[in-house]
């Protein structure tokens, strides 16, 4: 009959594209279809696995390989966008870091008469028997007489001593008597300086208080340094027993220090400064130490926006023979910091402007393996005295501390008190400057530990620092100046300021830029595992699946075979003895329960791997041989014979 | 199907392994092939690939297990031109056209401060007035614009007291009210330091006085001559030359000579590290006219920076002592922001919605007083002296604007805490 048009179209179109139903007839046949044609090479081995085990393995294994496979690509999507999220963040207010300020002289000198006057009358007339200066001779042997009449055990405790041409001999400078010298001699200062004059050489004895031959010489080669150290041993000595709360009452108070601030533009007083107890600089004062909770920031660079300070130093209450210098020194730090004053502070000048420029610098190490630091410090076996964040300072110091407490039974001044313990005096613990001057040895030589213990922080802050210095008041404005500040100062002083007194400190930001320096690693896991998988596609075009399966055939199963083969053979052996004793005649072979084509029953020799290469495959095995890779043009079709009579084409018409 | 199954034979095994591996490629040529020689040759591929496979990895082992990390810098060292240095005395002028109301200003703060402090006698505490040195008689200049300015009396220093609730005492500090064009709204801009707040309180007036002055000044006329301040220039060995600096006027830090400020000139071009090879210079910071409540610092101002950029030595800048030899090393750090999708910069400024009033190259010191300058003229009618005028605008005097402290301490406020949207405005520039 006359077909439609369309009709003709259509058959025509079903002819020569014919559709064919679905690839297997139900839902498993399809998966098992899919799987044994598939190019994830997982999914094959489960369908040609033998042994439920087998399977199950594989399907374990496939499985996590895809949870694998998701999680490695998050990983990577995360370090994608983590990388980029970093450098977005642009005008955000900089923290201002905390700043801590010190007079360098500790204490009011007026005000330790006190307990100082004692030490300081001894080191007067030490110096005057020394160096003979400002007074005559026949004085100087009145104030001898006048030392052993007031009866102080100043000198006796630690004799200075003036040394001939290293022999064993010295001379005791305030008795004038010969001593014979015993002990190791350790230098102080560096002799080099001053070699060539022997005769100079000062230095003072620390003997073991309960063995008497156990000494240890100091010796200087500059008098000055002689003396400050001794005057120093003393001082430590003597401030150990003063109690903290009378010792902050000696030190200076906020007002006393600070005589105007600013900050960011604003004005600020005494109220946003905190108070801090360091043993060797008395009262320090700590701006925006965020002990309120609260960190101030700055808005913009530049040292309209910074801090300004100017600071009162009272130069004629000074401690002559402690400190030497005069100003006050400033530390920059992180809140959770502990300032560490004595080791790194900036000193600034009396009758100067300073202007500190900071840049703000913020590093992160990797920690282990990548490096030897630690994050928070809690694996360090070392108890941190310090109420602050880890440092490596913090932790050599504590480490010391802790060495002192338990070799000479005391705390060293300068540093912080280990629960239970109490610094260090002669009264109580008359050996201790011997055992410090010991252990501080060791210390130094690295025989303590503490230096392989400790170890660097993982993360740090860092402000660098760019000081520059300009006169300050200038002659024209020192006038008015002067006055006004005198007058802030209040009445409690009727005197006006005297420039040398006053110290002008701004500390800025020079730019808000935060320079972040991280370490990455140059091989995560997820770039490790990428190189495996290049490495096994370019040489072997295989997988991790692939190298599971070579372990699976040629270790397990290879090892299986000659295990059972060993075993058979040991059985034949048995059995063939056991026949001979019985007198059977041996059978040829045991078909029924060897495999059907085992070589052990074809020819005694085993199979090398050429010969079982060989060897021929079997031709009633519906699966084709070796499954080419999935590539649409070579799709094989032959697996599923019979169709799906619904999809059967049949031409009706 | 048992739950384990185990090859009979190896014949066994490799035809299940020859079958079903999922290696591609080679395994199928050693498996299949019955010619003896192929199958040796590509068994032979197979084992190499495997031994090749096995090396890689080791060594992928060891480098992974060593934990390297990656910094990424790098350094340069060619030859580069010495970079723009800007130094200025610390001596702000006192322009003859306005040097009798600073005279009259000085006598006010004098009068504060007796007020303040106490009645002390004050007759030498401004050496200038008596002297007198450089002010000219005004007669010989004429009358400009001097009859118009007053000085207003309604800004005097005031001591605050105010009761601390915490602690019960009384805090006294300084300063001066500021109110708005009705009188309302007012406020103290106090200080607890005296100092703090007679230098706000001065800077404030000054600003005024200089207001009237004409925008572009002359410098020429000022008998300013770069001997004045520079007695010795040396650079690479060899003299200055005149045209190697150009003068500007700074209101704060005075009288400013920017070296290399174009970077063109082959003359400039660093060569050598090392002193010798670097500018030298010996300057003379004398304060002959200078300001005691401007400034309080004496000496150098100096800031090394970029070519074709408006030096902010405030910002910047640092300080040099008279009486003492300096020497400054420099070294160069370049910092290349990605800009894009990885932060927001600016190559050029060009795509800022700020006009710049510096006409120098972008920065964000620039961009940000620009953007406060145009919030200043939209809002309080008039420009903060110490940037540059927007063309049309005139410099803040309170005789015409009578409330413009007023506006000016609250919106500068309002900046510092990043609620005008300048920092937003602004970005940083991409290198």
């Amino acid at each position: 009959g006359a077909m439609a048009p369309g009709k003709k179209i259509t058959a025509r179109i079903k002819r020569t594209l014919p559709v064919k139903g679905p690839q297997a007839p139900t839902l498993s046949e399809l998966m098992r279809w899919y799987c044994l044609n598939t190019n994830t090479h997982g999914c094959r081995r489960i369908v040609v696995s033998r042994g439920r085990l087998r399977r199950f393995i594989w399907i374990l294994l496939t499985l996590s390989a895809v949870g694998l496979i998701l999680w490695q690509c998050a990983e990577l999507l995360m370090n994608y966008y983590s990388a980029s999220v970093s450098v977005t963040v642009q005008f955000q207010k900089l923290p201002f870091p905390a700043v801590t300020i010190c007079n360098i002289n500790p204490y009011k000198y007026s005000s330790m008469k006190d307990y100082l006057s004692e030490l300081d009358k001894e080191t007067k007339k030490a110096l005057e028997t020394f160096y003979g200066f400002s007074e005559g001779k026949s004085k100087v042997r009145r104030s001898v007489d006048e030392r052993n009449s007031t009866g102080s055990d100043f000198f006796k405790q630690i004799p200075l001593l003036k040394f001939e041409d290293f022999s064993k001999t010295a001379t005791d400078l305030r008795s004038g008597q010969k001593r014979k010298i015993e002990g190791s001699v350790f230098h102080k200062d560096s002799s080099i300086v001053n070699s060539g004059d022997s005769n100079d050489i000062i230095g003072f004895q620390l003997c073991d208080a309960n063995n008497s031959s156990e000494c240890a010489l100091y010796t200087f080669s500059s008098g000055v340094n002689a003396i400050q150290e001794w005057y120093k041993l003393h001082y430590m000595n003597i401030m150990a027993q003063i109690p903290l709360e009378t010792k902050e009452k000696l030190s200076y108070s906020a007002d006393d220090l600070l005589l105007t601030c600013f900050f960011d533009g604003l004005s600020c007083d005494k109220r946003h400064f905190t108070r801090f107890h360091h043993p060797l600089h008395g009262n320090c004062y700590t701006f925006n130490s965020g002990e309120n909770g609260t960190i101030l920031s700055t808005s913009t660079g530049g040292s309209e926006y910074g801090l300004q300070v100017v600071l009162y130093i009272d130069e004629a209450d000074y401690n002559p023979f402690l400190v030497t210098s005069t100003g006050a020194k400033i530390i920059v730090h992180d809140q959770n910091e502990y300032p560490f004053i004595e080791d790194i502070g900036t000193e600034i000048e009396t009758a100067a402007a300073t202007s500190i420029g900071m840049h703000f610098t913020r590093s992160r190490k990797l920690s282990k393996p990548y490096s030897d630091c630690t994050e928070t410090g809690a694996d360090i076996p070392v108890e941190n005295l310090y109420n602050k964040s880890y440092s490596l300072q913090i932790c050599l110091h504590s480490c010391f501390q802790k060495a002192m407490v338990d070799s000479c039974g005391c705390a060293q001044y300068a540093q912080p008190l280990p629960a239970g313990a109490e610094y260090c005096n002669y009264k109580k613990n008359p050996n201790w400057m011997y055992c410090y001057y010991r252990l501080h040895e060791k210390f130094v030589k690295e025989q303590l530990g503490c230096q392989q213990i400790c170890k660097d922080a993982c993360s740090f802050k860092e402000w660098a620092l760019t000081t520059s210095i300009a006169q300050w008041p200038s002659t024209v404005s020192e006038d008015w100046m002067l006055r006004v500040l005198s007058w802030d100062k209040g009445q409690k002083i009727n005197k006006k300021l005297n420039k040398t007194d006053l110290a002008n400190l701004m500390v800025f930001y020079k730019d808000l830029n935060e320079r972040f320096i991280s370490e990455n690693p140059a091989n995560t896991l997820v770039i490790l595992l990428s190189n495996f998988g290049g490495q096994l596609g370019l040489w072997m075009s295989c997988s991790v699946v692939c190298v599971i399966e070579i372990v699976e055939v040629f270790f397990i199963d290879s090892l299986s075979i000659v295990m059972r083969r060993q075993w058979q053979k040991a059985k034949k052996w048995w059995n063939d003895r056991k026949r001979d004793q019985s007198g059977k005649p041996p059978e040829a072979c045991d078909l029924e329960r060897q495999g059907h084509d085992n070589p052990v029953c074809i020819d005694e020799d085993l199979p090398t791997f050429n010969t079982a290469l060989r060897l021929p495959l079997p031709q009633d095995n519906p699966l084709p041989r070796t499954p080419p890779p999935n590539y649409s043009t070579l799709r094989l079709e032959t697996a599923f014979t019979e169709q799906l009579p619904d999809t059967l084409e049949v031409e009706q018409h | 199907e048992g739950l384990i199954e185990f090859y009979d034979s190896f014949k066994d095994m490799f035809e299940f392994f020859c079958k079903n591996t999922t290696i591609h490629g080679t395994i199928r040529l050693v498996c299949s092939d019955s010619n003896r020689m192929k199958t040796a040759f590509w068994t032979l591929l197979l084992l190499a690939s495997f031994g090749m496979l096995y090396w890689q990895f080791a060594l992928m082992f060891s480098q992974y297990w060593a934990y390297p990390v990656v910094l990424t810098m790098s350094m340069h060292s060619e030859p580069k031109m010495f970079p723009a240095i800007t130094i200025c005395n610390l001596d702000p002028y006192r322009f003859e056209l306005v040097s009798e109301h600073l005279v009259q200003l000085d006598r006010m703060a004098e009068e504060s401060i007796t007020f303040l402090y106490g009645v002390n006698t004050s007759a030498s505490l401004f050496h200038m007035n008596e002297k007198n040195i450089r002010i000219k008689d005004l007669s010989s200049v004429g009358n400009l614009s001097t009859s118009s300015f007053k000085l207003s009396q309604n800004f005097s220093l005031l001591r605050v007291f105010e009761h601390n609730n915490g602690s019960g005492r009384m805090h006294s500090s300084v300063g001066f009210r500021l109110c708005n064009a009705t009188g309302g709204n007012c406020f103290y801009k106090t200080y607890s330091s005296g100092m703090d707040a007679i230098l706000e309180w001065y800077r404030f007036h000054y600003m005024n006085i200089m207001s009237q002055l004409p925008v572009i000044i002359n410098i020429s006329d000022h008998e300013e001559q770069i001997e004045d301040m520079v007695y010795s220039c040396q650079y690479d060995g060899e003299p200055c030359r005149p045209s190697d600096y150009v003068h500007f006027h700074h209101p704060v830090f005075g009288s400013c000579y920017t070296f290399n400020s174009k970077g063109t000139d082959s003359f400039w071009t660093a060569t050598k590290p090392g002193i010798p090879y670097g500018l030298s210079l010996i300057l003379r910071a004398e304060q002959k006219d200078h300001i005691p409540l401007l400034s309080t610092v004496a000496g150098v101002k100096v800031m090394i920076h970029n070519h074709n950029q408006t030096p902010f030595l405030e910002h910047e800048g640092f300080d040099i002592r008279p009486g003492i030899a300096t020497t400054i090393g420099i070294q160069q750090d370049e910092v290349n922001r990605l800009g894009g999708n990885y932060g927001k910069c600016t190559t050029n400024g060009n795509d800022v919605n700020v006009k710049l009033l510096y006409n120098n190259s972008y920065t964000l010191q620039a961009c940000l007083h620009s953007c406060f300058q145009h919030i200043m003229v939209r809002k309080c009618g008039c420009g903060y002296y110490y940037y540059p005028l927007p063309p049309g605008a005139e410099y803040c005097d309170y005789n015409k604007q009578p409330a413009w402290g007023h506006c000016f301490y609250q919106l500068y406020n309002r900046l510092r805490n990043h609620h005008l949207n300048c920092f937003d405005q602004c970005p940083k520039p991409c290198r």
